[in-house]
C-alpha cells in the first residue's frame, strides 16, 4: 500500500518525475516534492480554495486529488506566472494596483482561479466575476478589491488585445 | 488531515475495472472525480484498501442522445453535463441543476457517475435523476442490469449498487421542448449542499406527460412527491391548485424528514420551492 | 516666484508619503508564490508531528496505551500527557482582578481532559501521514464526567465544576455601578427588558496554526518558527513554561496567513512541538489542519446578554442594567487571561451614546468547550449588538425614527474629550458626522424608495444602522486597569540606515495582512526624506526585533508607528548634524528630501543622504567630534496618557429578507469610518473591508454548534460556513478624519473597527424588512434561515 508509483508531471513547463505512494496529494507533491510553495493547503475537505491549481487548463483543486492521478498532465501554479515583481502578470498587477490581497495566502488560488476565469469570460460583469471566485475562500479583503482586481485585469487585458490587433 | 494508505490501479477499460472489482471486492472503492471521495479520506472517514481509479477509462466519459434517451457516461464531468448543447436541448432541467453544483472547481472535476454513486440526499444530481426518472445502467460480474432512479438510492450515502458492480451511464428520458422544467434550491450560501431542492416539470394547461417533482435534501434519500403530482396529473393548472400542491410537497416533506429538529422549517421551505418551482416551470411552457 | 526658486522649492520638498494611497511593497511577493509561511519551510531531517486529541467533553484519563503506535513503521516518539508534565509547566494566565479563579492549561492533557479536541498525546514520525497512522493506534481510555456544554448548565445549582479547586464555573465576576441607575429607572417613561445572544465563531484564518521546534543541543538553543501574531510574548511564555533561559530561546513568526487575534496566543502546542523537539534533538514540525483548528484553536464571541433599558418618551435613553455572560470554554488562554470578554463588553458597553447611570455584572464561565480568546473586535460586537439593538427598541416604543433617536443620544462633538460613564476616556469622534455622512455616502434615501418599490412588490427589502466608537491602541493604563498580568502599553522600533543609505526597520510588531511593510516605509521615508523604496521593514524574529508584544487590539499603526516615526527622527537627527557639520551650514536650516540634505532654500546646496551614509561608517573621520559612526535608533512609543485613543464609526446595510425561506441577502453596505489621520487609505479601506466581511459572517453564517454532550457538530467547512465572495455585496466606504490629541500624528487604530458593526446592522435590518408583518426583536447572531423564519413567526404573532 506504500509501494511508490513513478508519476510523470509536467509542472509551468519543465518535466518532472517523482516517486509517491499513492496516497499523497498532489498538492503535498507539488508543495514537498517539487518546492512548489506556492500553493497552499486551507482546508483539504475541498472548500476554501487555497490549493487551486491550474491542471489540463482547468482550475482544480490540488487537495482532492492523488499526485498519482496526475501522472501525464499538464500543470500551472502560481510560479508560472512571473518570473519576478518586473513582470507581473496582468492579473497580478492588478491585485497590487487594486490592493486585492492582504495576508497572501488565499492569493495563489484567488488569482489562478481570475486567469482561469478571464480566459473563459474575457469580459465579465461583477455578478460572474463573484460567481466564479465564489470556491475561493478570503478571509481578509472582504472581495471587493478582489473583484476590482479582476475587472481591472480584464479591462487591460482586453486593451492589450484591442492593441495587438491594430 | 492526511488520507490512510491505499492500493492504487488506474484502469483504462471498463472489462478491468470489472476485474479489480472482482479481485478486490468490499476492499475497493471506485474513485470518480474525487470530489466527495478525497474529503472523506483526507477526513479518515473514509479508508477503502483500494482505490480504483476510472478517470482513464475514456468509455465512461461521454454524452449522447439514443433513441429518445440521453445518455451521459458516469465519468462525465459536471462542467460538461452543464455546458453540453445536447444536455440543454433533451433535459434542460439537468443542465439547469448541473449548473448549480458547488464551484467551478468542484464542476471541473466533479462526475456524474461520482455524484450519484456517493448518494448524498442533498446533491443535485441525485434528486434530478429521481424526478427525471433516469436509469442507472450499472455492469457487473453477471453482466449489465438498469435500475431506475427511484430504487437507486437506499439511504444516506447509500445506493444498491453491488461491492462488484460499476454505475456505467445513466439514461434520461428526453423531454426536451415538452413540458416546463425547474430547478429551486435553497442553501445557507450559494454553492453549498442544499437545505432542501425542488426539481420539477410540469406539462402546460391540459397536459400531463412528463409531469414530475422530486425533492432533494429532506430525509435520507431523494423522493417524489406523489401527493402533489397525483393533484396536478388532471392538467389543471389554477393557481389555488398549484397551492395545493405545494402544500402537499410540504406535508410529504415533513413526513420524510421526521425525527429532525428543524423539520417543521424544512417542510415549509419545500413547499415554498415547489410552488416557485412549478410558476418558473410554467413560466417556461410558454403558458 | 522665479524659476530657480521653483526648482528649488521642488527639489527639497518632498510629497508627504504620510497620508498617501500607496500600493503595497510586499505584495509582489505573495502574488508569484514567494510568500514563506511555516508550512513552507522544511529544515534537514525535520519530524511530523500529529496530535492524538479527545473525544470526550470531559473525563478523567485513566489510560494511555502508546504501544502499537510507538512500534508502527516510521515512527520516532509517542509522548502523553503524564510525560510532558515532567517537561514543561502547564499555561497560566492569571488575572489580578480580585475575584479570579486560575487554571492550568497542560500542553498535553494528563489526568483530565475538558474538551473534545484537547491534545492528549504527540506522535512524531517521518512524514504527516504516517503520524496521523500511528496517532488512530493510540488508545486513550476515559472515565466520563457529566458535561458542561453551556453557559446554562455551568450556572445552574449543583452544576459539576471543571476545575476542582474552584467554588463555582465561574472565571470571574465583575460589577459596576455608576450614575444613578435606581433613579433611572424609576423616573424612566418606560423600561425594556431584552435578551441577547451572540453565538460561538471565530476568526478562521485561512492559514491554519502551525510551527517548527529545532533544538540545539549543544548550547541548549530553541528556535521556534511560529504562525504567530506576538513572537515575543511566546518567547517569554516558553521560557516560563519549559524553564529556559529566555536568551536560549528564538521565536520566528514568518509569513502569517492571517491572525485576527486568533494566532495572538501561546498555545498548548507550541510548547508540546518544543518540547518534542529538545527531546529528540531534531527539528520537528507541526502543521494544524482544518479539522484540529475548529475544535482546538481558539473560539470567541458567544455572549449572552439581559439587558433593562430605561428611556424617555423623546428617546433618549437615561439608564442601563445589564447582566452578561461570556462562555469562556476550558482553560485560560495566555497572554489574556480569560477576562478580556467581559472586561471589554462591561466597559464598552454604552458605547457612542451618552448614558451616565450604568449598572453591569458580568460573568466569564468556564464550559466543556474550546477556550475563548480575543478576535477582531473583542467583546465590542457582542456589546455593540446589544446597545444598537436597545436604541432600535428604543425608537420602536417611542414611535421615533431609529436615526432619530440615535442623534439624540450620541456624545456630542463639542464634548470631548468625553469621560465615558465606565471611566473610558474618549478623546475624540465625530459621531453625529459619521451617522450623517454614512446615510449620504450610502445614499439612505434611494435605498428607502428601493424598499418601498419593492414593498410595493411583495419584496421585503430592509434597512439598518449601527454606530460605534472603538477603543483602539490601548495603552498602558488601561492595561493596568484590566487587571492583566501583561502590560501591553508599548511597541518598539529600531531604524538603522546601513552604508548605502538604505533603511532597514526592525519592529515588535507583526504584519499579516495588516500592510506594516508600506506603512511603516511611508512614515519613515517622510522623517528620512528618502523615496519609500529605500525604506524596508522586518519583523517576526525576535532575534532581530527589539522587544514588543505584536500586533493586537488595533494598536500596531499607532504604536510601532509612532515608534518607527521617533526612531526615525532620532536617525534624522544624525543625519542634520552630520550634513550641517559638511555643508557648513546651521543645522536647524538643513532639510531632508529627495534623498539628499539641503541647506533650507538652497537647492545647490546639498548632499546625498547615501554619501553621508557611506561616510559615516567608512569615513568616520568626517563624522563631528563626537558623534559615533552610528546612524541608527531605537524607540518606543506608549501614547499618553494610556488610555487608548477612541475610533469611530457608522454602518449602514440594505437587506432583503425571504420571509419564507429565511434566506437573507445583503444588497449594499456602506460604512463611514474615522480612524483619525491614515497612514495609507487604500489600507485603511481594506481593513474595513475585511473586518466588515468578518461581521457579515458571524452575523449570518457562521457558528460553532456543539450538543449537550460537549461535542463540536461543525468541525469542517460544510458545517462551518465562512463567506464567499456571492455573500459579500461590494462594501463602500467614506472616510472623516478627526485626529487622536493623544497620539502621534493624531493617528488612531482601525483594524478591528469594520467587524463590530455588521452583527447590529444586519439584525436592524432584518428587523425592519420584516415590519410589515408586525415588529419583532430580532436578538440573536448569526441569522441563519431558520432563525429568521422564527422571527418572521413572531412578527406575524405580535401582529395578531
Amino acid at each position: 500500500m506504500n509501494q511508490h508509483h513513478e508519476v510523470r508531471l509536467n509542472v509551468n513547463g519543465t518535466e518532472h518525475t517523482v516517486s509517491v505512494p499513492p496516497r499523497k496529494l498532489l498538492v503535498d507533491c507539488l508543495r514537498e516534492d517539487l518546492r512548489l510553495t506556492g500553493t497552499h493547503v486551507g482546508c483539504e475537505q475541498g472548500v476554501c480554495g487555497a490549493c487551486t491549481i491550474i491542471m489540463d487548463g482547468q482550475n482544480v483543486r490540488s487537495c482532492l486529488m492523488f499526485a498519482v492521478q496526475a501522472d501525464g498532465a499538464s500543470i500551472e501554479t502560481i510560479e508560472s506566472l512571473a518570473s519576478g515583481p518586473e513582470d507581473l502578470h496582468p492579473v497580478q498587477q492588478a491585485f497590487v494596483d487594486c490592493h486585492g490581497l492582504q495576508c497572501g495566502f488565499c492569493t495563489p488560488g484567488m488569482v489562478l482561479a481570475a486567469k482561469s476565469f478571464l480566459e473563459q469570460n474575457p469580459s465579465p460583469t461583477d455578478d460572474e466575476i463573484r460567481e466564479a471566485i465564489a470556491g475561493n475562500i478570503c478571509r481578509c479583503t472582504g472581495y471587493t478589491f478582489i473583484v476590482d482586481a479582476i475587472r481591472t485585469a480584464a479591462e487591460r487585458m482586453a486593451g492589450e488585445e484591442a492593441g495587438q490587433h491594430v | 488531515m492526511k488520507p490512510p494508505p491505499f492500493e492504487y490501479f488506474s484502469p483504462t477499460s471498463v472489462d478491468e475495472c470489472l476485474t479489480l472489482l472482482a479481485e478486490h471486492g468490499e476492499d475497493a472503492k471506485l474513485l470518480a472525480g474525487g470530489q466527495s471521495l478525497v474529503p472523506l479520506m483526507n477526513l479518515r472517514l473514509a479508508a477503502p484498501e483500494v482505490l480504483i481509479d476510472l478517470n482513464g477509462v475514456d468509455e465512461l466519459a461521454r454524452i449522447d442522445r439514443d433513441d429518445g434517451e440521453l445518455v451521459i457516461g458516469a465519468m462525465t464531468r459536471h462542467r460538461d453535463v452543464a455546458s453540453s448543447e445536447l444536455v440543454r436541448e433533451a433535459c434542460p432541467l439537468l443542465a439547469e441543476a448541473a449548473a448549480l453544483i458547488g464551484y467551478p472547481a468542484i464542476r471541473n472535476r466533479g462526475t456524474m457517475g461520482g455524484s450519484l454513486s456517493h448518494a448524498d440526499p442533498a446533491a443535485e444530481l441525485p434528486c434530478v435523476t429521481t424526478t427525471l426518472d433516469a436509469e442507472m445502467v450499472v455492469v457487473g460480474p453477471g453482466g449489465r442490469r438498469s435500475i431506475p432512479a427511484r430504487d437507486f438510492f437506499a439511504g444516506h450515502f447509500t445506493t444498491v449498487l453491488e461491492p462488484s458492480e460499476l454505475l456505467l451511464e445513466v439514461r434520461f428520458p428526453a423531454h426536451g421542448g415538452g413540458p416546463g422544467w425547474s430547478f429551486h434550491e435553497f442553501s445557507r450560501k450559494s454553492g453549498d449542499f442544499a437545505l432542501v431542492a425542488v426539481a420539477v416539470q410540469l406539462p402546460g394547461d391540459g397536459a400531463s406527460a412528463g409531469l414530475a417533482i422530486g425533492v432533494g435534501g429532506v430525509g435520507d434519500r431523494p423522493w417524489r412527491a406523489d401527493a402533489a403530482e397525483g393533484l396536478l396529473a388532471g392538467g389543471q393548472r389554477g393557481d389555488e391548485l398549484l397551492q395545493q400542491a405545494a402544500d402537499a410537497v410540504g406535508a410529504q416533506a415533513r413526513e420524510h424528514g421526521e425525527g429532525h429538529a428543524d423539520n417543521d422549517y424544512r417542510g415549509h421551505v419545500a413547499a415554498t420551492l415547489a410552488r416557485r418551482a412549478f410558476a418558473t416551470a410554467l413560466e417556461r411552457t410558454g403558458r | 516666484m522665479s524659476e530657480t526658486q521653483a526648482e528649488t522649492q521642488a527639489a527639497t520638498q518632498q510629497p508627504k508619503l504620510l497620508g498617501a494611497r500607496v500600493t503595497r511593497v510586499e505584495d509582489p511577493r505573495f502574488l508569484t508564490g514567494n510568500g514563506r509561511y511555516v508550512d513552507d519551510i522544511a529544515l534537514p531531517g525535520m519530524l511530523h508531528v500529529a496530535f492524538v486529541r479527545s473525544t470526550m467533553a470531559h473525563a478523567d484519563i485513566t489510560g494511555v496505551n502508546v504501544e502499537a503506535a510507538a512500534s508502527h513503521p516510521g515512527v520516532h516518539a509517542v509522548v502523553t500527557g503524564a510525560e510532558m508534565a515532567g517537561e514543561a509547566k502547564p499555561i497560566t494566565c492569571d488575572s489580578l482582578v480580585p475575584t479570579w479563579q486560575a487554571t492550568e492549561y497542560p500542553a498535553l492533557a494528563h489526568e483530565r481532559v475538558r474538551f473534545v479536541g484537547e491534545a492528549v498525546a504527540a506522535v512524531v514520525a517521518d512524514d504527516r501521514y504516517i503520524a496521523e497512522d500511528a496517532s488512530e493506534l493510540v488508545r486513550v481510555e476515559y472515565s466520563a464526567r457529566e458535561p458542561v456544554a453551556s453557559i446554562e448548565a455551568a450556572i445552574r445549582d449543583g452544576a459539576p465544576r471543571l476545575h476542582d479547586s474552584w467554588e463555582d464555573n465561574f472565571f470571574v465576576k465583575r460589577h459596576f455601578n455608576g450614575g444613578d441607575v435606581e433613579g433611572a429607572m424609576a423616573e424612566a417613561d418606560g423600561v425594556l427588558e431584552l435578551d441577547l445572544v451572540s453565538h460561538r465563531h471565530s476568526g478562521i484564518p485561512l492559514e491554519c496554526r502551525g510551527c517548527i521546534a529545532d533544538y540545539n543541543r549543544g548550547d541548549n538553543t530553541l528556535t521556534l518558527w511560529t504562525s504567530t501574531q506576538i513572537p515575543h510574548l511566546v518567547r517569554t511564555g516558553l521560557a516560563d513554561v519549559l524553564e529556559m533561559p529566555e536568551n536560549s530561546i528564538r521565536v520566528i513568526a514568518p509569513e502569517v496567513g492571517g491572525g485576527y487575534g486568533i494566532k495572538g496566543h501561546l498555545f498548548p502546542e507550541e510548547i508540546a512541538v518544543a518540547v518534542l523537539a529538545r527531546k529528540l534533538g531534531r527539528a520537528v514540525k507541526w502543521i494544524e489542519d482544518r479539522r484540529e483548528h475548529l475544535l482546538a484553536c481558539i473560539h470567541a464571541r458567544e455572549h449572552h446578554h439581559r439587558l433593562q433599558v430605561a428611556y424617555k418618551q423623546d428617546g433618549t435613553v437615561t439608564g442601563i442594567k445589564a447582566l452578561l455572560y461570556v462562555d469562556c470554554g476550558a482553560y485560560s488562554v495566555y497572554p489574556w487571561t480569560s477576562t478580556m470578554d467581559t472586561g471589554m463588553a462591561l466597559g464598552i458597553l454604552p458605547g457612542p451614546y451618552r448614558i451616565r447611570n450604568y449598572e453591569c455584572e458580568a460573568y466569564s464561565v468556564t464550559t466543556n468547550k474550546c477556550p475563548l480568546g480575543p478576535y477582531r473586535g473583542v467583546a465590542r460586537p457582542a456589546a455593540c449588538f446589544s446597545i444598537e439593538r436597545a436604541m432600535d427598541e428604543v425608537a420602536h416604543a417611542v414611535g421615533l425614527d431609529p436615526f432619530e433617536v440615535r442623534r439624540r443620544n450620541l456624545v456630542r462633538d463639542d464634548e470631548f474629550p468625553y469621560e465615558s460613564v465606565t471611566g473610558l476616556i474618549y478623546d475624540s469622534g465625530s459621531f453625529h458626522e459619521a451617522l450623517e455622512k454614512v446615510c449620504r455616502d450610502g445614499d439612505l434615501e434611494g435605498m428607502r424608495r428601493l424598499q418601498e418599490e419593492a414593498r410595493a412588490e411583495g419584496r421585503y427589502l430592509g434597512i439598518g444602522f449601527s454606530c460605534y466608537t472603538e477603543q483602539t491602541a490601548h495603552t498602558t493604563n488601561e492595561f493596568i486597569k484590566r487587571g492583566v498580568p501583561i502590560i501591553f502599553g508599548y511597541d518598539t522600533a529600531i531604524v538603522r540606515m546601513d552604508p548605502s543609505g538604505t533603511v532597514l526597520v526592525h519592529v515588535s510588531t507583526h504584519s499579516h495582512g495588516q500592510g506594516h511593510e508600506t506603512t511603516y516605509a511611508q512614515v519613515v521615508a517622510d522623517q528620512l526624506g528618502i523615496p519609500l523604496e529605500s525604506v524596508k521593514v522586518a519583523f517576526g524574529d525576535t532575534a532581530a526585533t527589539p522587544y514588543g508584544h505584536g500586533t493586537f487590539a488595533s494598536r500596531s499603526a499607532v504604536l510601532a508607528g509612532g515608534a518607527s516615526l521617533r526612531a526615525a527622527q532620532k536617525v534624522a537627527e544624525m543625519l542634520v548634524r552630520f550634513a550641517a557639520e559638511h555643508l557648513e551650514a546651521d543645522p536647524g536650516d538643513i532639510e531632508l528630501a529627495q534623498g539628499k540634505a539641503f541647506v533650507r532654500g538652497s537647492a545647490s546646496r546639498g548632499v546625498e543622504i547615501a554619501d553621508l551614509a557611506r561616510w559615516a561608517y567608512h569615513r568616520p573621520e568626517k563624522l563631528p567630534d563626537g558623534m559615533e559612526p552610528v546612524l541608527e535608533a531605537v524607540s518606543s512609543y506608549d501614547a499618553d496618557p494610556g488610555t487608548g485613543t477612541f475610533a469611530n464609526a457608522a454602518h449602514l446595510v440594505l437587506v432583503e429578507v425571504d420571509p419564507e425561506t429565511g434566506g437573507v441577502k445583503l444588497l449594499r453596505y456602506a460604512v463611514t469610518e474615522d480612524c483619525g489621520r491614515m497612514i495609507n487609505p487604500l489600507i485603511v479601506d481594506g481593513q474595513v473591508h475585511g473586518g466588515v466581511a468578518q461581521g457579515i459572517g458571524g452575523a449570518l453564517l457562521e457558528e460553532f454548534v456543539y450538543d449537550e454532550n460537549g461535542q463540536l457538530l461543525t468541525t469542517t467547512f460544510l458545517d462551518y460556513l465562512l463567506p464567499g465572495a456571492t455573500d459579500i455585496p461590494k462594501i463602500e466606504v467614506t472616510h472623516l478624519e478627526t485626529l487622536s490629541p493623544f497620539t502621534l500624528e493624531g493617528i488612531k487604530g482601525m483594524g478591528e473597527g469594520g467587524a463590530i458593526g455588521p452583527g447590529p446592522a444586519v439584525a436592524s435590518a432584518v428587523a425592519d424588512a420584516l415590519s410589515p408583518f408586525g415588529h419583532v426583536f430580532v436578538n440573536e447572531l448569526p441569522l441563519t434561515p431558520e432563525r429568521v423564519r422564527k422571527f418572521v413567526q413572531q412578527a406575524t404573532g405580535n401582529a395578531a
